[in-house]
């Protein structure tokens, strides 16, 4: 754990909307190749967290480091150029869209043939769409076979778990180097919860050096998957350490259950 | 090889059908168009296995299926003018038709590929019609520049609207564009520069390598020429928004027509992609003003007001969004339909009005709406091939 280097970090990072602190002063690090559980209860700050970093809100005050270079400033797409791709809480999938521009849209930042290319040399084009295809197929071989059948149909006519998949199969077909997964696991059973888990980790199993942060609920994800945990509770870190550590802090406790009352 | 028989019998019966379509004066031949297609859309329904053979034989040769029908449109002038009494003017309307659907293929891929609302694409349509008669009138540039000059300059008019264009979106957009278009249409007006309100006259033919096209075409009627012309802007159109379709351009504009969010975080570059579409599709409405400007020679700015734009909207909305054959199927029913019926064209805006809402509430998506992209049919077989 200790040879390992510290990939990002953000340093008393702030954003307030009007007079509301959505985040405040927060120190939050991950390391090369870790999985980082982010917790707290709905409201505390977790998917603003996510936003800042995508740069979709600009944060009011602090910085935020990524492979020695600030990300202050930077638009969403430099940002997903760098190594950073996500999921969201509520599906951002084109439903009109086929299983395979969903997940071929992931790979954006590698397409090297564009707008004249697609105009003046077709051939070269759809080699390249022919590549990128063959890539999709050896992703879902590897992260969930079932998929394939349905490649070339619309994502809208895919049940709600399948849809949770296409859209970490688009996080992963970018191969970033930092993924953030904003509730996976909203929505599902435990057992279809267990089965992504297992995806994902087969998927993380092929690619080299990926770090992952993830916002859950279900403790028993966090507590099974995260080698690190932070909670944050109105936009504040309250506790940090494994999950059972975190778990065990009062702060914690209180803010999942409420305070305890002492009775006389 | 039945396919092939399969494909030729239909596409002559349904060519035939048109011929005799246009020379009926009657209007109750809208009435028995009517009731022939209502009578193929049940025979779809209630016999889907006799009619499927069909269907598959014009999805297995797509080369034959466009090759037949690029042939049968280039006889149009010569069975015209045969066969019809009026040929030169059916021509006209099918040349008219084809420029609008050069627009509208414009504001598809605005509209349809990438979610921006244009309403002023008479306005970009009339600023190539301008371009092209003043850089003739005034620099006597010859057509052959004319063309795309006409198309490089609306696209650049576009370009004054980036601002807005990657900072608004829906119903904002589309009132900038309204505006823009209307603003457009009263500098025209008020400008002596551009003719004023009396626009542009005399403005020269084209003249491609000396040859002129207001010369009789083999016995033809002069706008034989530009029928031909027109026919291969418009299949140069319809190559281009194909190929862009079936790319990567494409899928980077519908994922940011369906979520721009999305888009942004997988590293689209939106505010690019959106300009590059806008200018895009403008360029195109330019090309087809020019070529417009040409064959009538005089231009004024009552014809690039804001009702030939919603004619626009509509055939993009009723053919479908983002599907290139619904659209052409849209710019048919919308402005050849209505030459037909003398009767109709009075109410002409009515019945857009009602055909619109009508469209909205029972078939929202178009005629033929959107299907997902399969970008070449060499790549679906090898996907089927690999998977065995």
């Amino acid at each position: 754990m200790s040879g390992k280097k510290t990939l990002f970090y953000s340093t008393d990072l702030e954003i307030h909307f009007g007079g509301l602190y959505a985040l405040q002063k927060i120190n939050i690090d991950i390391l090369e190749n870790e999985i980082l559980g982010l917790i707290g209860p709905n409201g505390s700050g977790k998917t603003t967290f996510f936003n800042v970093i995508t740069g979709i809100y600009k944060p009011t005050a602090g910085d935020i480091t990524y492979k020695g270079e600030s990300l202050l400033g930077k638009e969403p797409y430099q940002i997903s150029r760098m190594g950073i791709s996500r999921t969201y809480q509520s599906s951002r999938l084109c439903l009109e869209l086929s299983l395979l521009d969903n997940v071929l849209i992931g790979m954006h930042n590698r397409q090297k043939q564009g707008y004249f290319s697609a105009i003046f040399s077709r051939r070269k084009m759809i080699a390249e769409v022919a590549d990128f295809q063959d890539r999709v197929v050896e992703l879902l071989d590897v992260f969930n076979p079932d998929l394939k059948e349905r490649m070339f149909r619309p994502v809208g006519e895919l049940p709600q778990i399948d849809r949770r998949r296409v859209e970490v199969c688009r996080a992963m077909a970018a191969e970033p180097t930092i993924i953030l997964l904003d509730e996976p696991s909203a929505g599902m059973t435990p057992d279809e919860t267990r089965e992504l888990m297992e995806d994902i980790r087969k998927v993380r199993a092929s690619m080299s050096d990926v770090s992952i942060m993830i916002i859950e609920h279900d403790m028993s994800v966090i507590s099974s998957v995260s080698e690190r945990v932070i909670a944050i509770n109105f936009g504040e870190e309250i506790a940090r350490g494994t999950y059972e550590e975190v778990a065990g802090t009062p702060a914690v406790r209180e803010a999942y259950l409420g305070k305890e009352v002492v009775h006389e | 090889m039945t396919k092939y028989i399969v494909v030729a019998a239909v596409e002559i019966l349904v060519y035939a059908f048109f011929i005799f379509f246009l020379s009926v004066e009657s209007a109750w031949i809208l009435v028995a168009t009517l009731v022939l297609i209502a009578g193929l859309v049940l025979a779809r329904r209630f016999m889907p296995n006799r009619t499927q053979i069909v269907v598959d034989a014009f999805k297995s040769s797509r080369a034959f299926v466009l090759g037949l029908g690029a042939v049968l449109l280039l006889l149009f002038p010569i069975v015209a003018s045969v066969v019809l009494r009026q040929g030169t003017y059916w021509m006209l309307v099918l040349i008219q038709t084809m420029i609008y659907l050069m627009v509208a293929l414009g504001l598809n891929f605005q509209l349809g590929s990438t979610g921006m609302m244009n309403l002023a694409t008479a306005a970009f349509y009339g600023v190539g019609a301008y371009a092209a008669g003043m850089l003739s009138l005034r620099l006597g540039l010859p057509a052959i520049l004319t063309l795309p000059a006409a198309g490089v300059i609306a696209a650049a008019f576009g370009l004054i609207l980036s601002v807005p264009i990657y900072k608004t979106k829906g119903h904002y957009l589309a009132l900038v564009t309204l505006a823009f278009g209307y603003m457009i249409v009263l500098a025209l007006d008020n400008t002596a520069f551009t003719g004023g309100a009396q626009g542009l006259m005399n403005i020269p033919e084209i003249r491609i390598f000396g040859y002129s096209f207001i010369r009789p075409l083999a016995g033809m009627h002069f706008y034989a020429n530009y029928f031909y012309l027109a026919t291969i802007l418009l299949a140069a159109t319809v190559a281009v928004f194909y190929r862009l379709q079936n790319s990567w351009v494409g899928l980077s504009l519908t994922t940011i027509r369906d979520d721009e969010i999305a888009a942004k975080c997988s590293g689209v570059n939106t505010a690019v992609w959106k300009l590059g579409a806008f200018a895009t599709g403008n360029f195109f409405m330019g090309v087809a003003g020019a070529l417009y400007a040409h064959m009538i020679g005089f231009i004024s700015p009552p014809n690039f007001q804001f009702i030939e734009s919603l004619v626009i909207v509509s055939i993009v909305i009723l053919g479908g969004m983002d599907n290139l054959l619904g659209i052409t199927l849209g710019a048919v029913i919308l402005v050849l339909l209505p030459e037909k019926m003398r009767v109709i064209t009075e109410y002409r805006v009515l019945i857009y009005g009602v055909l619109i809402v009508a469209m909205l509430i029972f078939r929202p998506r178009g005629l033929l709406p959107f299907k997902p992209r399969e970008y070449h049919r060499s790549l679906l077989n090898r996907l089927r091939g690999g998977s065995k």
